[in-house]
């Protein structure tokens, strides 16, 4: 019986071989895909929602806060005024109070030892007063300059996002003609409307191939409607009108 | 959803005649490799008893002497015994029968001697077509799943709202198992067919030197008579 033995011993080595194989590729298989690398799509959600009160509010509070700072500044702006102006006057004033005593003291520091010396307390509070005043402005002064100055910046990074955004679109909708070739560049002014939609292209610089300027000008109108700040003023300054320049740059061509 | 997708769900999650395409080919394979490891076993045997006989028969030993040695064993001959048993045999009955006829005698031992080399190749070329077989359809048995698989997962494609990667991806995945698994039956077997056919040529051609050499000892041994 050495046929069937063989037999016997030819499916155990085959059933090894496949068992084999099999674990290799559990074992490895699990190592293989622990890591996979996603792109996640951009995904662009519209949703209707019903601003509630109390958001209402808190704008409307805002914007009074705004205000209100907009007035103290303004207040702030006028006393500084007023104040340069007595200044003014009381340069003059206790010149012509030490005159008739002693004489010297232009700046109030050197004034207040002076004047309490010559023992006059309701002037030397005033002065005091005032100083105390008007450090406390300039010091709001700064805080408002300082965020005026960072608001600005965080504008400027989102509109460079909106940007982005917009050239991504853009691209995405662009489909070059086949004459395109590298060096070519149309310049297109876009006009837009608050909501983001196109209302106008023109070509301001031709690229001299008409297949390509048609190209870039179906390209921003297939896009249709772009991401734009809700900020009016953003909006405004940036995105009503602006320039999209077209270069077939990645063709190798 | 990012945890690694196992072979294992894969090949569960398929659908049912996925499934059957798959364990057909694993069946196929599996079967194919025993084949393949009997063929050896098979192959060298034969081989390694071809050269024990020949160096016996070549040594000038009396061949009835051989003879009776190989009828005293108990099991069947096989290969190159089997050839000089059934022709021997052959010679020494139609020599009491026909006396000195040399062309008859001849005749029947060259007739007796070609049936054992047919045996033997048989014997040499069984499952050799199951190799052949599984080498050049499994392939296709696995393109069917894995066509299968992508259309059902088109299909589910077609009725989901979002279509992304993520959606078709473990479809096409799990279907293309089937054609893995398919070439993994297919690539040995044909590799297996290729080698065994050329190696039993080589055998056969060996038998047949050996019938012909055979028989025209025993033509001798009639004509000096």
């Amino acid at each position: 019986m050495p046929k069937l033995a063989g037999y016997v011993f030819s499916i155990f080595l085959a059933v090894l071989l496949h068992g084999a194989v099999v674990g290799l590729l559990l074992i490895n298989w699990q190592a293989e895909s622990s890591e996979p690398t996603r792109i996640e799509p951009l995904y662009i959600s519209a949703s209707l929602i019903r601003q509630n009160p109390i958001q209402i509010r808190r704008r409307e509070e805002m914007a009074a806060k705004e205000r209100a700072e907009q007035q103290k500044a303004k207040e702030i702006a006028s006393r500084r005024q007023a104040r340069e102006s007595v200044l003014a006057n009381k340069k003059l004033v206790p010149v012509e109070t030490t005159d008739s005593t002693q004489d010297q003291a232009e700046a109030f520091t050197q004034q207040a030892p002076m004047v309490s010396a010559r023992q006059e307390p309701q002037l030397k509070r005033q002065l005091e007063e005032q100083f105390r005043l008007q450090m406390e402005d300039e010091l709001t002064l700064a805080v408002m300059e300082e965020q005026e100055r960072r608001k600005a910046v965080t504008d400027d990074e989102k509109s460079m996002a909106f940007v982005a955004q917009i050239q991504q679109d853009i691209v995405s909708n662009w489909s070059r003609p086949p004459s395109a070739r590298n060096g070519m560049q149309a310049l297109l002014r876009v006009f837009l409307v608050p909501t983001g939609e196109v209302v106008e292209v023109v070509v301001q610089e031709s690229s001299g191939n008409v297949a390509f300027d048609r190209s870039a000008i179906l390209a921003v109108q297939k896009a249709e409607q772009f991401q734009v700040p809700a900020v009016a003023a953003q909006f405004e300054r940036r995105f009503r009108e602006f320039t999209v320049l077209f270069r077939p740059e990645d063709l190798r061509l | 959803m990012n945890e690694p997708i196992s072979i294992l769900h894969l090949i569960l999650g398929a659908s049912v005649v996925v499934q059957i395409v798959m364990a057909i080919l694993i069946m196929a394979s599996l079967v194919s490799w025993i084949m393949i490891f009997q063929r050896i076993f098979v192959l060298s045997s034969i081989r390694r008893m071809a050269n024990v006989f020949e160096s016996e028969f070549w040594s000038g030993n009396d061949l009835r002497s051989i003879f009776i040695e190989i009828e005293s064993a108990d099991a069947d001959p096989i290969g190159i015994e089997h050839l000089f048993y059934s022709g021997f045999k052959e010679f020494t009955r139609s020599r009491q029968q026909y006396g000195t006829q040399a062309e008859r005698i001849m005749q029947n031992v060259q007739r007796a001697m070609r049936v054992a080399l047919s045996r033997e190749e048989e014997r040499l070329e069984a499952s050799l077509p199951f190799l052949a077989t599984v080498g050049s359809t499994s392939p296709y048995i696995g393109l069917f799943g894995t066509v299968w698989g992508i259309m059902n997962s088109f299909r589910g494609l077609a009725t989901a709202n979002q279509a992304s990667l993520s959606v078709v991806a473990p479809g096409i995945s799990e279907a293309l198992i089937a054609t893995a698994i398919g070439l993994f039956a297919a690539i040995p077997a044909v590799i297996a067919y290729n080698r065994y056919s050329a190696q039993v040529e080589v055998i056969m051609n060996r038998f047949e030197a050996f019938s012909d050499e055979f028989s025209s000892i025993l033509n001798r041994s009639i004509q000096n008579r």
